[in-house]
Order: structure tokens, then sequence, then C-alpha cells
């Protein structure tokens, strides 16, 4: 078992945003975690990856890294893109003397031609297009080999074609790294493209879950709305 | 009971007080954590981690970028003060002590003083903005996520090359300082170098010198500390940079203040 989630608790200023949630995903498997803007998807990713903590629950990883590949890809502007591959590399306590310079050289050539990218090692961040950011933070989150890599909304933002590019990569890097993924989006073509399993998120609870076709056969009141963008259903958006 | 509260809360002693009391904790809240994270440089440093290739970029930053404002504003006030002193003590018999006056004076208060205003200005809302930026864009995330800590990558070059470099920052800045005032005595009152170097001398001692440099050492570690933790715990989108840069420049100018009314009632009273 790479991530177990129980019973998680989560609130801000006494707003339950998850409230008593509960998954499981394996190794070499791949969750999406949908639903409305403001629904808790992002705030179950940084629960697991620790940069919050839960109110109550338990979060149970196993032993390794856990990578996250974020909404605005969140490369250091400062640092080239080899720096910004290299980072843990350089700067992690137990890397720091691991490798050499030519093997970290190598490390990267390898990562980013794993997310189909070469010769811009020496580009900056802000020199590169949304898609590539995307690609190099890829290449940047799987240079720990992690155990475990979470997507916050990895193609939001994009035209559809970077957008296939970018889920083909979620599926390439999930078969390579055998890693347990969750990828929290709200569009249906990375849901039906890259997840194995689907779970819904709506006013903190879990609404549904299931395979992206059985999301698709909308026999279920939550995710028919959702796959018909429809305003009437079960969830009401926030207007005030 | 619920109408008269809600007409106590929008009454002028309510707000007066709830400003206070919000401000007062936001006070504490900023102390605690500055404080907090100043511990943590101080441990990082002790236990080696520290990065030389950031520490040199950020010397180079904190040291050299900075000389030219700070020269200029040392110069500058050097000069304000001195065509107005010089001219008066030459009428009133006083010449010989100008250069005293002045050493003193830029040697003392001045040079450190005026180089940490000016290091605040240029250097300090520079890294506040830059951190509080990396925070909001998840960059300050992104590290932790990877498992570096924050507070060893952004902190410690920057804390550790403001303790570095201020001190030959203030020595620069005073002897700049010190010709503009004797520049300044002959132009506008015929002092003459030779006067006002021969009583400058006799101004200087070696206890000024050790003093105006450990000031500034405390002065460039505390500035860099102040702006590192204000920009570390910046929230929101550009509103949230502009808060902490102002914050971290406030801060930093109180703080030196404080810093050297203590050097000065612990050395000169």
């Amino acid at each position: 078992m790479s991530i177990e989630v129980k019973n998680l608790i989560k609130a801000f200023d006494e707003k339950k945003v998850i409230n008593d949630v509960s998954f499981k995903v394996n190794d070499g498997e791949t969750l999406a975690v949908v639903g409305f803007s403001g629904s808790g998807k992002s705030t179950i990713l940084k629960l697991i990856c620790g940069l919050i903590t839960p109110d109550s629950g338990e979060i149970i990883t196993s032993q390794g890294d856990i990578a996250m590949v974020f909404q605005y890809s969140a490369l250091f502007d400062s640092l080239n893109v080899a720096d910004n591959i290299a980072f843990a590399l350089h700067e992690r306590r137990d890397l720091r003397n691991k490798y050499s310079e030519d093997e970290i050289k190598n490390i990267v050539t390898e990562k980013l031609a794993l997310v189909g990218l070469k010769g811009i090692e020496d580009k900056f961040p802000s020199e590169l297009s949304g898609g590539m950011q995307k690609r190099v933070s890829f290449a940047r989150a799987i240079v720990t080999e992690p155990n475990s890599i979470l997507y916050d909304e990895p193609t939001s933002g994009l035209d559809p074609i970077s957008s296939t590019l970018i889920e083909d990569y979620i599926v390439r890097l999930k078969e390579e790294t055998h890693a347990a993924s969750v990828v929290v989006t709200h569009q249906m073509s990375t849901i039906t493209r890259t997840a194995d399993r689907v779970i819904m998120l709506y006013d903190g609870k879990i609404v549904f879950e299931g395979t992206p076709d059985d999301m698709l056969k909308q026999d279920n009141d939550y995710t028919k709305q959702f796959v018909q963008a429809s305003l009437e259903g079960p969830m009401k958006m926030m207007t005030e | 009971m619920n109408g008269l509260q809600k007409y106590y809360r929008q009454s002028a002693t309510y707000k007066i007080f709830s400003g206070i009391y919000e401000e007062s904790i936001d006070f504490f809240d900023t102390l605690g954590k500055i404080t907090l994270n100043g511990l943590e440089v101080i441990k990082q440093i002790f236990s080696g981690a520290i990065n030389l290739k950031e520490l040199i970029y950020q010397c180079d930053r904190f040291g050299v970028s900075s000389l030219p404002i700070t020269l200029s504003i040392v110069g500058m006030t050097s000069v304000i003060v001195s065509s107005q002193v010089a001219g008066e003590m030459v009428k009133q018999g006083g010449g010989n002590f100008v250069g005293l006056l002045m050493s003193i004076l830029i040697v003392r208060e001045l040079g450190s003083i005026m180089s940490g205003f000016a290091i605040i200005s240029m250097i300090g809302s520079s890294m506040a903005s830059e951190i509080a930026t990396m925070r909001v864009t998840e960059q300050i995330d992104a590290i932790k996520v990877l498992k570096v800590e924050p507070i060893r990558y952004l902190f410690v070059p920057r804390v550790l090359s403001g303790m570095i470099m201020m001190p030959f920052v203030v020595i620069l800045a005073s002897a700049f300082g010190v010709l503009a005032g004797a520049v300044t005595s002959d132009l506008t009152a015929n002092l003459g170098y030779r006067a006002f170097f021969d009583s400058a001398w006799l101004g200087i001692y070696m206890k000024d010198l050790s003093v105006s440099l450990l000031k500034s050492l405390c002065f460039g570690g505390i500035i860099a500390l102040i702006s590192c933790s204000c920009g570390y715990y910046a929230s929101g989108g550009a509103k949230g940079v502009g808060e902490a840069t102002t914050k971290a420049v406030v801060w930093s100018f109180v703080a030196i203040v404080i810093i050297d009314m203590i050097f000065a009632m612990i050395f000169f009273f």
C-alpha cells in the first residue's frame, strides 16, 4: 500500500474543508480526485505531502519520497532548468554528497528525456512555455525516484494538445516509476486518460468512488451533474 | 443583547481597542517568528549547513551591489552636516574641532545607521519581496516537498552575507563620509585638509571602530533575518508581497534604531 488516508478531517476557520475522508492508492495505480473548485481537492494533496497537518485522521505512506507537481509548476525562477531538476540532489542533506557533478548532469538529461525535452538545461523558467514548465516540474518531481507522485491540476491553463501531452506523460511516468499517483483535476480528458479510479469530493466528503467508466455512466446524481457541467443537481455552487 | 453587541461593535471605542489588540497580537506573532527563525539560523550555521555558492552570490548582492547607494547616502549626509557646522564652528573659533566632530559623528553613528537605512531600502526590501514571491507562487512549498530545509537554503546565506558584508560596507561608507566632510569643510569654510584631518584623528579611538564594526555586524544580520522572515510568512498574491515588503522595511528600520540605542547605552553612557 503506497498511500492510505483514514478518516481525515481538516478545517479552516471552523469550516471543515475535508470531513472524514478515507481512501487508498496502490503502487502503480492512479487515483483522480475530482470536484468543484474549492471542494478541498488541493488540500488533500497538501495533507498527504505534509505541507499542512490534519486536525484528525491518519495518512499512511510507504517508505520513500512523495513528489508533487504543483498547479503553476512552482519552478525556482532564479535557477535554470538543470539546477531546478537537480535541486534536491544539490541541497538535500541525504543526497548532497551522493552524486558527482557528472552523475547529476546525466540524471538531469535522463529525466528531461523522460518528459520529452532535451537541450533546454541552460534556459530559465521564464523562457519556457506553460506546457514545458509543467514537464520540467515533472522531471524535478521524479529526480528522487519517489514512491508516490501527487499532481495538482496538471493540465489547468494548457491548450488541449498540451493537455494531451501532459496526460500521456502522467501515464508514462506511472509505468516507468510504478509510483502511486494522485491526480487532482476537474478536466474530463485528464480523468479518462490517466486515472484507474476516481473519487469525487463535495462539501468535504466523498460522494462518488469508482472507475472513470462508472463515472461516465452517470447513475450517480453528483457525477451526472459534474459530467454534464449542469447547474441543476445536488451540488450547489457558492454564490456569496 | 445581540442588538447591543452589534451596536457596540460599531462604536469608535470598540474599533480603537480591537485595532490595538489585533496590532499587539500581530507584533508579538512577528517577533516570535523572527526569534524562532533566528535560533534556527544559528543552529543551521553551527551544523555546518552552508551553501557556499549561494553565500558568495548573496555577499556580492549585499556588499558590492549596494555600495554605490550606501556611499552616496553617507557621503551626502556628511556634506549636509559639515556644510552647516563647519562655517559656524570656524566663526566661533572652533575650526580645529570640525574634523574631530565629523569623525566622531560619522564613525560612531552616521556611517553605520545611514548605511543600515540604505541597505534596508535596497537589499532588505528586495530580499523580502523575493522570498514573499517564492511563498505566493508555491516555490517554498516545492522546497519543502523536495525535503530541503527552507531556513537553511533561504535564510542562512542571506543572514551570513549580511553579517560578513555589512562591516565592510560601513568601513568604506565611513571613510567616504569623513572624506566628504573634509572636502565640504574646505569648500564652505576654507578650513584646509590638514586642519580637518589633524583633529579628525583625535576623535577616533579603537573602541569607536570596534563598536561600529560590531554594531554593523548586528545590523547586517538583523536586516537580513527580518527581511527573510517577513517574506517567508507572506500570504495572498501581489498584495501579500507588498505588505510583506513594507513590514520588512518598517521592522528593520525600527530594529536597527533600537539596536543602535542599546549600543550607545552600553558603550557610551
